[in-house]
């Protein structure tokens, strides 16, 4: 039994946060906001660089060949640094799809080895998201249809934007035809494979919610130091500090949860529904906390467009409910808890199967 | 204690609820349910007109006094005119700080003079006033504020100099009420005046602050040299924190009540969007739903119960608990539309009406809990001065 990353993981993980605290300044994002597109090929380009579109994809197809539990650490980069790049439904849960693919696939390798090489992205339309995150920018779009995985090509579908409160987001509506041509995989063998998608998508949002939670955190720890009211930081006030002490619980205990939940995947585990649907919560739970406290801390400063806060408070509030809601998620821990032979007691704690 | 409405009380609601029904209409159509929480930019222009409408027929102001020409009305009556101006969807009112804080006030502690000169602009819906009390250095702890007053013996005027922050539709009035220093070296809530300032003129700049809604509903006000009338004080010079806080206890009366009808509304949008996109059916939502209606009914009666109290401004103990009660039970509602909205959310469709009325509710009611006094102020007032704890310690800068 262990529980902790390994040095190789956490260095990676080190300078990923490194990279991103520099390229990717809230000041760059809000110009990226403004674009038409709202997403910067050069800041993707050197994600890339830095392999992040790298991470999953099998060593033999020029990737690192790490997993789920690597991916847990890096969504939290994404969530904290705020990437409005959907780079995650590319490298992850995209990679992660292709990856499950029959090797009799004739794609499936150059894919892979453009996932790696950085120069692709592909959107995911799952059926639990009515809508497509950065699918007016994909190359390719792995798209479900009752069970069915279709590929098509960005001209093959019709696209209509729809708008989020969160800027960074571009979600999109998609109509499209699925026909013969564009079936990779029939039902009786796409499901397991949407399942799995499923999982990661979620996974990733729970990672991202996490990262978000800690952001919102530090900023409103150095806005408590720095403001000050009665002659004092805010800070030392009980009634503020306690508030931030109350998210940093949260976020600890989320941790390990969306830890045993990316162990899970990686590992088959045959209750990871259970175990990534805990993490959704958890994580989600942490980060409406983080911001609600968040713009409690911040008063008034928080509810401005200026302050840096709002760009994380609304990444969570929009991220939330995506690849799954509360009440998709809380179901799938219900069901599981509620089964007629539920093994819950000792014994089971880490083996429940 | 008698909790029905009398024949007569019913005979009036069928007048308002007609008289409305009959000029929410034509040019005025447009601003059913905007101009809310959140909507405070919607139709600026036409509203005015519309308060301008609303006087002409007597209905601003019910609750004044007869003799500074309101209606009179008692509390029931009061919230009559409320229940049924919400249920007609008549849009925020842009006078609400005139007719709510500052006419109050003025009825209270300003002189006849200023009574007769500032009362009627108020009344008739032709003026509209600004909050000029936060500062930068000046949230939560209100008395630290620096604005600086000083009267010109030669000029016969107050010249001001300083910021106020966050300051509602500053951009749409023409006066603003400030709270200054006017004694050189106070400290504290001691050495204040509270002035009433023209706001068209070369010494004052507006400045909008963008919202998180996107929004610029409240603004940055920058004196720089000044100008009002001597006589434009409310008070003695020294008395503004009194007054200041006078001011305050009124706000819980008139707007208190519409705000609620607002509430009842927004929860009943709330479940209309529930049983149609099926988040009625959920179990977890369905008790959350149903907890925000008891908490709604337990926020009305406590108000009623508060307002039905004496009239001298004075706040009863039940007041203490109000603002805490009513903004976190909002917050909570906010985020309840959110869930069950689910997906769509986060999704901005202006051709649906309804979503746009959710979506904002939710990101208004994330300031709820900050203005007017935050959730860690209202707690203190409630232990230090309901309940006679001792007062943290504060060092003054």
């Amino acid at each position: 039994m262990d529980f902790t990353f390994t040095d190789d993981e956490l260095a990676f993980r080190e300078a990923i946060s490194r990279f991103l605290m520099v390229e990717a300044a809230p000041e760059v994002l809000r110009e990226i906001w403004e674009t038409d597109s709202g997403r910067s090929p050069d800041l993707r380009h050197k994600m890339a660089e830095q392999g992040m579109t790298a991470l999953s994809v099998p060593e033999e197809c020029g990737g690192m060949g790490l997993g789920d539990v690597a991916w847990s650490l890096m969504t939290q980069e994404l969530g904290y640094y705020g990437i409005p790049d959907s780079l995650a439904d590319t490298a992850y849960v995209a990679e992660g799809l292709i990856n499950d693919l029959p090797e009799s696939i004739r794609d499936r390798q150059g894919w892979l080895e453009r996932i790696a090489e950085g120069d692709v992205r592909i959107a995911v339309g799952h059926s639990v998201n009515p809508l497509v995150a950065d699918a007016h920018l994909a190359d390719l779009l792995l798209l479900e249809h009752e069970g069915e995985v279709h590929v098509l090509s960005r001209e093959q579908v019709s696209l209509e934007d729809n708008p989020s409160i969160d800027s960074s987001r571009r979600l999109s509506r998609i109509r499209w035809e699925p026909s013969s041509s564009t079936r990779l995989v029939d039902s009786e063998n796409g499901r397991a494979l949407w399942e799995s998608a499923l999982n990661r998508g979620a996974l990733s949002a729970a990672g991202q919610l996490l990262g978000l939670a800690q952001r919102m955190l530090d900023l409103s720890v150095d806005y408590a130091a720095q403001r000050k009211q009665f002659g004092k930081p805010i800070g030392s006030f009980q009634a503020v500090k306690h508030q931030l002490a109350d998210v940093a619980g949260k976020i600890e205990f989320a941790k390990p949860v969306l830890y045993r939940a990316a162990y899970a995947l990686e590992h088959a585990d045959p209750l990871v529904d259970v175990h990534v649907s805990q993490a959704k919560l958890a994580c989600g739970d942490a980060a409406w906390l983080a911001a609600r406290h968040g713009i409690q801390v911040h008063g008034a400063m928080g509810y401005t467009w200026e302050v840096d806060l709002q760009m994380f408070m609304k990444r969570t509030w929009a991220l939330d409910p995506d690849w799954g809601d509360r009440g998709f998620h809380k179901s799938r821990v219900a069901a599981h808890v509620l089964m007629d032979d539920a093994q819950l007691g000792p014994g089971h704690t880490f083996r429940e199967a | 204690m008698s909790l029905e409405f009398s024949v007569a009380d019913e005979a009036f609601r069928e007048e308002i609820a007609t008289w409305l029904e009959a000029n929410l209409q034509g040019e005025f159509a447009p601003l059913r349910h905007r101009g809310g929480p959140g909507d405070e930019e919607a139709f600026p222009e036409l509203r005015k007109a519309w308060e301008r409408h609303l006087a002409k027929a007597g209905w601003i102001c019910v609750g004044w006094p007869t003799e500074h020409g309101g209606r009179g009305l008692d509390v029931t009556r009061q919230v009559i005119f409320h229940e049924e101006y919400a249920r007609a969807g008549g849009p925020g009112r842009m006078g609400h700080i005139g007719e709510g804080l500052i006419g109050p006030t003025l009825i209270a502690y300003g002189t006849q003079e200023q009574q007769r000169r500032l009362l009627p602009g108020i009344r008739e819906g032709r003026e509209f006033w600004a909050q000029g009390y936060s500062e930068p250095s000046a949230g939560s702890d209100l008395s630290n504020l620096r604005t600086r007053a000083e009267l010109d013996e030669t000029s016969d005027e107050w010249r001001i100099d300083g910021q106020k922050v966050w300051t509602s539709l500053a951009h749409e009035s023409q006066w603003i009420f400030v709270v200054a220093r006017c004694e050189r070296g106070s400290v504290g809530p001691k050495g204040l005046c509270f002035l009433l300032v023209p706001l068209d003129q070369p010494g004052v700049t507006i400045r909008p602050i963008r919202q998180i809604s996107g929004g610029c509903e409240f603004n940055e006000v920058f004196f720089d040299d000044a100008r009002t009338a001597a006589n434009n004080i409310v008070g003695a010079p020294g008395e503004g924190w009194k007054i200041a806080m006078a001011l305050l206890g009124f706000e819980r009366g008139l707007s208190t009540l519409g705000q609620q009808m607002h509430f009842t509304q927004e929860l009943e949008l709330i479940c209309q969007v529930a049983r149609e996109n099926g988040a009625a059916r959920q179990p977890a939502l369905r008790q959350r739903i149903a907890r925000a209606w008891v908490g709604l009914k337990v926020m009305r009666y406590n108000a009623l119960r508060m307002l039905s109290g004496g009239e001298d401004g004075q706040l009863p103990r039940e007041a203490l608990i109000y603002k805490y009660y009513w903004s976190n039970w909002h917050r909570d509602l906010g985020k309840l539309a959110m869930d069950v909205l689910g997906h769509t959310g986060n999704v901005v469709d202006d051709s649906d009406p309804v979503r746009r009325r959710v979506q904002q509710l939710f990101l208004f009611t994330r300031a709820d809990t900050i203005y007017a006094g935050t959730n860690e102020i209202q707690l203190n007032i409630i232990a230090e001065r309901g309940l006679g704890m001792p007062r943290e310690s504060r060092s003054n800068a």
